[in-house]
This record gives structure tokens, C-alpha cells and sequence, in this order.
């Protein structure tokens, strides 16, 4: 006897009852969403509708990667989440089904196989502009302070130029001519270390369209390299 | 009679039987070959022109005229022979006489000759292809006579030693010579060229290179030139005496090379005596011959231009950057204007203007002028003093040429808006001390500010003006309407419109008590006549003039500034004060207050206070006192301080900050407008044009542009290109 067709159960959404959610467009969906939200709701804050630094926190022990890690930055930016420390639903939702991971082991195998996700060139370049962007916390805030950028710097460019981090990192610290950084300037370091080889600097053009920090820094490289 | 025939009358032709005498055409060759040899013999006279015409007429009438020519070609030949003998057996002078002598018995031998043969001349030979008889006659003299083994090299010899005796002096006959170079052009222009002019050049070369060696040796530079003047000249004349004109410029070629190309750098360089040197002393003359000569050679005149620019770069430099020189601006200009003046009259008097020296002065100039940073400055200050008191009792037009000449020196500055500012501080002073000796002259000056540089440029300092004018009326109007004028001391106001002026805003002092009520007065006046204004007293500018009695009775006029009275007339009411006090007192900046009791109490000839301790600084329990044993030969005694000074080094870079930041909107609006209409525009062309659009102004620097750039980018008025870093383009 055929067995009867099953078919996609439409499960009733139980609305979220706090008070302060999101109306959510009501659509049919699948299992798999159901469970996405599940482990939303697992994490969020009930009272902000949001997953906040505390569920982050929570998040991270599940999955043994530790907040300050690269992994976690690079789940914000598969989630596109716009406020540093909170994940709306719709981001999480974005998140998730981007992984493909709908339960909290797939999840935490997911995350801690991220850093493979940036071998390509152009998502490293998004991810590493979405980087910056993460830090403007502030509504018209267009610069990040030189502590935070050097934190990104090691979080992010480390693992692939860890002399140059070092070194501008250190020149970072070092300099006062600016105590902030914006994106044409964090955009600038990336691009630098990609195309200029540390060791021959003296091809450096300055009258190129290289950010003016980026002159001084090879400056700094060159005197220091004399002494 | 029986019919008859007509018959067409026939004219036969005279068929008349000439009997052709064999020995004819022998017979009339020998007539006519005994004829040449009269005529060479100078017996001509006896000969009829007519029969011998008619001779060598019928000679080639009958086909002889093979005969007649060959004949010619043979008895000419044969006498030319013999006179080239001759010629070659005349010793010593009496060669070229004999020569001389000779060809012109044969040209009048010639002209004989052709004019019996003349009939040959016009039809036997173009038709037979043969050469014309008194071109044959020039061919045979020169194949013959010229061209003999013994003469070809001895003619030329001889013509070549007599120009070497005349160039050694002595007097030769430029007659004969003439006589003879005409014959050889005559001959044609190869022979001329091949048997003489060669020969001559090469041989002159050989001479100059020689003379020129010796003397250069010898001689300073402007001597040498005189010399290599005149033989030049004489060169010149010896062409048009006796040679042919084409040589001049040949000639002159070769003097030109041996004399002035090849030592051409000797000359310029040369110790003591070069070109430096007749630069240094105003040598016009020498300069002139030097240029008149080095012109005449390629790279001459380059040259005397470089190493002349070199030298006035190097003047200029050690002029600019003398620490001594420094220490006065009026005197700075002076020297420079002196300097432009000196070259100025140099490429007049001796360059004749010439535009390439005038053009390597002018960027002279704007190299060292820029080396100093001090450079916008000093000029207004020249200005300044010339307009307080240089210029007093000047006439009109000699106003105008000084004027002028600043205006000269204001073009090659590269840091145009420098000047501005300065420029406009002390204009301001002048203005408000009424220190300036003719409002004329100070609008002439305008005027040629703005058609240097445009309306911006000057409409704050014509604001200024207005302004005054505008004061003055005030002040009547004040004055009429005040009924009782009392016993309040006599106030006159300078109304400044803000952001006309340069001003820096400073907070009042505290006005004496004695001017509190006409300065009210004088407050409400002016706002009841001008609605939504407001007036803010500017106490760090005014001036006053204060009547001081001292200890034996001297009275005195004192002519203070407004801080200066503030503190003087505190002593009205007690004897003795300390700084602090008088700085609670008068709410005068500390600084300025310092300044103000100094210039009271530390100046020898203007200590109306006196100081304990008697230090030159002021510390803030140092106690002052009213100077009873103050004395001045002058009633009026002049204390304020409100004349323009040079800068202290503090103040300089203080200006040099604000001048920096005021660029940077003028870089940015100037971004901004390139970037708007061209869109998009990569990094290098940006630079190029911001510099060009504001060179009327300053030179930018191309960090700070780069930096403006960044900081456009930031405020998203531009953005970098995703894929090429260099290019910007603009967002709207």
C-alpha cells in the first residue's frame, strides 16, 4: 500500500509573546526554521527581542569559541548583523540558514570551520570592510579609535600577515597624528599589505594615491630599518 | 598679225656667276687673323671695322665659318701664350701690375674681336653648338694664363701674402687687388672659389686660430674682445673692399669660430676679467661687445645667459639668506629692488631688452625670492614704511614708479595670500594711526593689487578704507549732536566692520572711570542711529593722547595706546601699585600687561613709571610708581607701540599657522569644484589641478592635498574607486 504522502507539516507558529518582538511576516515555512528559531529563541533576551552580549556569551561556551575570536566575526558578518553585541532575528535567521545549520551541534561544527570561509578574495575584502563597519557603533560615527583598530588588525589580518600586523600595529601606537582611523584609511592597510613587499621599499611612490597614514608608516619603516 | 600667246613674264634670278676663288676663304682668314694680331699689338687704330666685318661676315655667309672660328681659337691661343710668358717672367710686385695690365689690354682685345666677329657670333656658332666668342675669350685667359703651371699657384700665393701683410698692418693696393679678384670673379664664381676664396678661408682660419691662441693668452677678456671687434670688422671691410660680397659671411664665419666659438668658455670664465666680473663692475661696454659677438655663434648667447643667471641666482640666494640682512625688512627689499634695478639696466644697456635674458632674470628672481619664508612679509613691510614716511614730499608719478616696482617683486612671490595677511595687519595700523603720508598713494596700491589678483584680493581692503571714511562721519554726526561737550576728555572712534579687519578678538579692559560716560554716549549714538548692530570696544588697538604733569612742574603730552593709559592713569589715585594689582585693575592681559610696563617703565628716554626692582622683567609683586624725575627734551613724548614691526619668531609662526589653516578650505573648495564637473579624476591629475587652479595664491603642498582628499572622502563628498585605488570620484 503507497504510503499517503506526507506532507510538509505547517507547524503553528506560536507568535512570539514578548511584548517588544518584531512583527514577523507569517509564511509558511519548513522545519528547518522552526528550528532556526528555536535556537533563537534559546538565546534571546525576551524582554529586547534580541540576542544580547549575555546570549552571545551563552553562544559562544555552546560552541567553544571563545567572543574575541575571529569565527565570531566572521558569523556577524554571514549574519550582515548591524549592532556590535545583538543579533536580531532576522540576522540569525540570515545567519543560519547561510551555514546551513538548524541544530546546535551543526551550529557549532558550522562556526568552528569559519575560518575556511574567507579563502576567496572578494569575501575576504567585504568581510574585511564589514569588519570596520562593525565598530561604528554610534549613529554618524565614521571613525574607529587606534585601540580598537589595532585589535581588529590582529583579529583579522594576523593570521595571514603577521610581521606587517606587528610592525603597524606597533606604529600605530607609536604615531599622533591621528587618534582615530576611518574606512578609506582601514581599507588603505589591507590593500598595502597585499601589493607592497616590506623588504623593498624603495620602490614606495608617495605621490601615489596612498593614504597619507600609509606614507607616514613607510616613513617610519624606513627609519627604523636604518638604526 | 597672227594671235599671240600671252606670256606670264618671268623674272629669272640674277644668276650672277661668282666666281669662288679657291683661296678665298684663305685669303680673308689671313685679313682677319693679321687684324688680331694689330689689335693685340695695339695698332688697332689703323684697322677699318667695317671691312673687317664685312670679311668675317662673308667668311661665314660662304660656309667658312669653321675655319674662321678654329683660326680664332688658334691666334688667340698663340697670344695668350705669349703674354702668360711674360706674365710668369715679371719679378716681385711686378707680377700682379703686369697681370693687372695684361688682362685688361686682352678684354679691350676681346671686345674688338667680338665685335668684327659679331655675325659669327649670332649665327655659326648657336648653331653649331660652340662657345661664344667672348666667353671663349675668358676660357682661352683662364686655360692659359690663369691656369699655367707657374702662375695658378703664385697668383694665389701672392694674393694670400698681401691679406697677411694688410692684417699685419701694412698698407697694400687694395685697387690692384680689387682689379684682380674681379678678374678671377669674372672667370667665373668656381674660379674665384677654387683658385682663391678656398685658399683664403683655409688660411685665415690657420691665422685667427693662431691670433686668437696668443691673445687669449695674453689678454684679459675685455680686451680680447675689443680685439676679436675689430678683426672682425676689418674682415668685413676687406670684403667689401676688394673681394667678392658673398665671402662676408664666410669670413665672418671663420673669425666667428677661431675667435669667440672656440674659447668661448675660456672667456666667460676668465679670472678676474669675465663675464662675472663685467657683471659685478656695470661693465656696459664690454657686456655690449660680448654680446654683440657672442651672439654671431650658435649656443653664444646660451652661454653668457647661464652662467649670467647662475650668478644672479647665487646673489640672490646669499642676499636672501643672510642672517644679518635679516634683521631689516625695509633694507631687505631695498637691496633686492637694487638688485633688479642692476640687471635691469645691464640686459637695457648692453643685451638691447633682449626677452630670453629679461625671462631668465624674471625666474631668478622668483627662485631666491621664495628660498625665504620671510619673503611676503618683509615686502609689506617695505610697503609700509614707504607709505608712513618713505615716500613724504615724493611727487605723483615718482610714487607710482616705486609702487611699480613693489608690484614687481609682489608677482614673484610664490605665497601670495602670506602677503596678503601681513599686508593687511599693517595696513590696518597705518589706517588707525593715521600714520599714512598720502591716501592716494595707498589707493593706487589697491588698484594694482586687484588687476594682479582680482576683486577678492582686495575688497576687505577696500572695506577698510570705506570704513574709515565711514568713521569720520560718524564722528561728525556724533559731535553735532552732542549739546554739552563738558569737560569729558575728546573721543574719536574708528567704527571697524568685523571680518573686514584683522583683528584678534580680545576681551575689554576696564576703561578709566574718566571715559566711561563719552564712551557710552558715544555707544548709544551710534546704535540708535544703526539698528541690529553691535559694537564691542577693541582696547588692544586705540591710541591716547594723555596731558602728565611731573614732579618740577614739566608738563608733557604722552601719546599711548589704550592699554598703556589704562595703567597710567591708575597712578591718578595712588602712588604705588604692583603688577598684580594693576592687572586686577585693568583686566588686561597678562602678557600684553607685561609688555605695556615695559615699554612704561624699561625704556631709557620713556620711563614715565619707575620699577622696583629695576629688572627688565616683569614679575607680578614688582611695584611701579608714578616718575616724578621723568624729563624729555620733546613736550610730546610718543610711548604706544603701534607701528608695524617684523615679527618675533613666536608671532611669525603663529601667522604661518593661521595662513596653513586657512588654505586648507581654499584646497578643499578648490577639490571640490575640479571634482565636480570632471566626475571621476585619478589622484596625480587632482593634485595637478588644485595646484594650477590656486598658483595665483600659494603653492599647495601635495600631502595636504592628499590629506584635504582624505578628508573629503570621509565627509562622503568623494569617494575611491573599489577597483582602481587611484581614481576619486565625485558623489553628489
Amino acid at each position: 500500500m503507497p504510503r499517503p504522502k506526507r506532507k510538509a507539516a505547517v507547524p503553528t507558529r506560536s507568535s512570539d509573546a514578548d511584548s517588544s518582538a518584531r512583527p514577523e511576516p507569517k509564511k509558511p515555512r519548513g522545519n528547518q526554521f522552526n528550528r532556526i528559531d528555536q535556537l533563537f529563541e534559546s538565546y534571546v533576551n525576551k524582554t529586547l527581542g534580541l540576542i544580547d552580549p549575555e546570549g552571545i556569551e551563552a553562544l559562544c561556551n555552546d560552541v567553544n569559541v571563545n567572543h574575541t575570536d575571529v569565527r565570531m566575526l566572521i558569523f556577524a558578518w554571514k549574519m550582515k548583523a548591524e549592532k556590535q553585541g545583538y543579533f536580531s532575528k532576522d540576522e540569525w535567521r540570515r545567519g543560519l540558514k547561510c551555514l546551513g545549520a538548524d541544530t546546535r551541534p551543526k551550529l557549532k561544527k558550522a562556526i568552528e570551520g569559519l575560518d575556511k570561509e574567507l579563502k576567496v578574495p572578494e569575501c575576504f575584502e567585504d568581510f574585511y570592510s564589514y569588519a570596520f563597519q562593525y565598530c561604528l557603533t554610534e549613529e554618524k560615527q565614521r571613525s574607529v579609535d587606534i585601540e580598537t583598530i589595532c585589535e581588529l588588525l590582529n583579529i583579522v589580518l594576523k593570521s595571514e600577515f603577521p610581521n606587517q600586523v606587528n610592525l603597524l600595529v606597533e606604529y600605530l601606537k607609536v604615531q599622533n597624528d591621528y587618534r582615530a582611523l576611518n574606512m578609506d584609511q582601514w581599507r588603505s592597510f589591507y590593500r598595502f599589505f597585499k601589493e607592497v613587499d616590506f623588504h623593498d621599499l624603495e620602490n614606495y611612490d608617495s605621490s601615489q594615491a596612498w593614504t597619507v597614514i600609509i606614507d607616514n608608516f613607510v616613513e617610519w619603516l624606513k627609519e627604523k630599518e636604518k638604526n | 598679225m597672227s594671235s599671240q600667246k600671252k606670256r606670264t613674264f618671268q623674272i629669272e634670278a640674277f644668276k650672277h656667276r661668282v666666281v669662288v676663288d679657291p683661296k678665298y676663304a684663305e685669303k680673308t682668314w689671313k685679313v682677319l687673323e693679321h687684324a688680331i694680331h694689330e689689335i693685340y699689338n695695339h695698332n688697332a687704330s689703323g684697322l677699318s671695322f667695317e671691312e673687317l666685318y664685312r670679311n668675317a661676315y662673308n667668311m661665314v655667309l660662304h660656309k667658312f665659318g669653321e675655319k674662321l672660328y678654329s683660326g680664332l681659337v688658334t691666334t688667340m691661343t698663340s697670344h695668350l701664350k705669349e703674354i702668360s710668358q711674360s706674365i710668369e717672367s715679371a719679378q716681385g710686385e711686378i707680377f700682379l701690375e703686369e697681370l693687372n695690365r695684361k688682362w685688361i689690354d686682352h678684354n679691350k682685345a676681346l671686345q674688338m674681336i667680338r665685335d668684327i666677329l659679331m655675325y659669327m657670333d649670332r649665327t655659326f656658332i648657336p648653331s653649331s653648338h660652340k662657345t661664344p666668342v667672348h666667353e671663349l675669350g675668358l676660357n682661352l685667359w683662364r686655360d692659359v694664363v690663369i691656369h699655367s703651371s707657374k702662375t695658378q699657384a703664385r697668383l694665389r700665393d701672392t694674393l694670400l701674402e698681401l691679406v697677411l701683410r694688410e692684417r699685419n698692418g701694412e698698407v697694400i693696393n687694395r685697387g690692384l687687388m680689387r682689379n684682380i679678384i674681379k678678374m678671377l670673379m669674372d672667370l667665373g664664381l668656381s674660379v674665384y672659389q677654387e683658385d682663391f676664396e678656398k685658399h683664403f678661408l683655409s688660411v685665415s682660419a690657420n691665422f685667427y686660430c693662431l691670433e686668437s691662441q696668443k691673445f687669449i693668452e695674453t689678454c684679459d677678456c675685455g680686451d680680447y674682445l675689443k680685439k676679436a671687434e675689430r678683426r672682425l670688422n676689418e674682415e668685413i671691410e676687406r670684403v667689401s673692399h676688394y673681394l667678392d660680397p658673398r665671402s662676408e659671411i664666410k669670413i665672418t664665419n671663420v673669425v666667428e669660430k677661431e675667435m669667440i666659438d672656440s674659447h668661448m668658455h675660456t672667456l666667460v670664465h676668465m679670472e678676474n676679467s669675465g663675464l662675472v666680473n663685467m657683471l659685478v663692475d656695470d661693465k656696459y661696454e664690454d657686456l655690449g661687445r660680448m654680446y654683440s659677438l657672442f651672439r654671431r655663434v650658435p649656443t653664444g648667447l646660451t652661454v653668457v645667459k647661464d652662467v649670467m643667471t647662475a650668478f644672479v641666482r647665487d646673489t640672490g640666494k646669499q642676499l636672501v639668506m643672510d642672517p644679518e640682512r635679516l634683521r631689516d625688512p625695509v633694507d631687505f627689499v631695498q637691496r633686492l629692488l637694487d638688485l633688479k634695478d642692476k640687471y635691469d639696466k645691464i640686459i637695457n644697456m648692453s643685451f638691447t631688452n633682449d626677452k630670453t635674458f629679461q625671462n631668465a632674470l624674471n625666474s631668478s628672481f622668483e627662485h631666491f625670492i621664495n628660498l625665504n619664508a620671510r619673503s611676503p612679509e618683509f615686502i609689506s613691510l617695505f610697503v609700509d614704511d614707504k607709505l608712513r614716511r618713505g615716500l613724504k614730499g615724493v611727487g605723483e608719478e615718482d610714487v607710482e614708479i616705486v609702487l611699480d616696482k613693489v608690484m614687481m617683486l609682489f608677482r614673484y612671490l610664490q605665497e601670495k595670500d602670506v602677503f596678503e595677511k601681513y599686508y593687511k595687519q599693517h595696513l590696518a595700523k597705518r589706517l588707525l594711526s593715521g600714520k599714512t603720508i598720502s591716501d592716494d598713494a595707498e589707493r593706487s596700491l589697491i588698484v594694482k593689487l586687484k588687476t594682479e589678483c582680482g576683486y577678492q584680493f582686495t575688497s576687505k581692503l577696500e572695506g577698510m578704507f570705506t570704513d574709515m571714511k565711514t568713521s569720520y562721519d560718524t564722528m561728525q554726526g556724533f559731535y553735532a549732536s552732542q549739546s554739552d561737550v563738558g569737560d569729558s576728555p575728546s573721543l574719536v572712534v574708528h567704527v571697524l566692520t568685523t571680518g573686514s579687519w584683522p583683528t584678534q578678538p580680545s576681551p575689554q579692559c576696564n576703561l578709566p572711570s574718566e571715559l566711561l560716560g563719552v564712551c557710552e554716549k558715544f555707544r548709544a549714538y551710534y546704535l540708535g542711529t544703526h539698528n541690529g548692530r553691535r559694537l564691542s570696544w577693541q582696547t588692544n588697538m586705540g591710541t591716547a593722547d594723555l596731558k602728565a604733569t611731573f614732579g618740577k612742574g614739566q608738563k608733557h603730552e604722552l601719546n599711548v595706546s589704550t592699554y598703556q593709559m589704562c595703567v597710567l592713569m591708575l597712578f591718578n589715585n595712588a602712588d604705588r601699585l604692583t603688577c598684580k594689582e594693576i592687572e586686577q585693575a585693568t583686566g588686561i592681559p597678562l602678557l600684553d600687561l607685561k609688555r605695556c610696563l615695559q615699554s612704561l617703565a624699561c625704556v631709557k628716554g620713556k620711563n614715565v613709571l619707575r620699577k622696583e626692582p629695576m629688572s627688565k622683567d616683569i614679575a607680578e609683586d614688582d611695584t611701579f610708581f608714578f616718575n616724578d624725575k621723568f624729563t624729555s627734551k620733546f613736550f610730546k613724548v610718543k610711548i604706544g607701540t603701534v607701528v608695524a614691526q617684523r615679527e618675533s619668531e613666536p608671532e611669525n609662526l603663529e601667522t604661518r599657522q593661521r595662513v596653513e589653516e586657512d588654505r586648507k578650505p581654499q584646497i578643499e573648495a578648490a577639490i571640490v569644484r575640479i571634482m565636480k564637473s570632471r566626475r571621476t579624476l585619478d589622484h596625480n591629475n587632482i593634485v595637478a589641478e588644485v595646484t594650477k587652479q590656486l598658483q595665483s595664491r600659494f603653492l599647495p603642498n601635495p600631502v595636504v592635498i592628499k590629506k584635504r582628499i582624505e578628508s573629503l572622502i570621509e565627509r562622503e563628498f568623494l569617494e575611491r574607486d573599489r577597483v582602481d585605488r587611484k581614481l576619486y570620484r565625485y558623489l553628489a
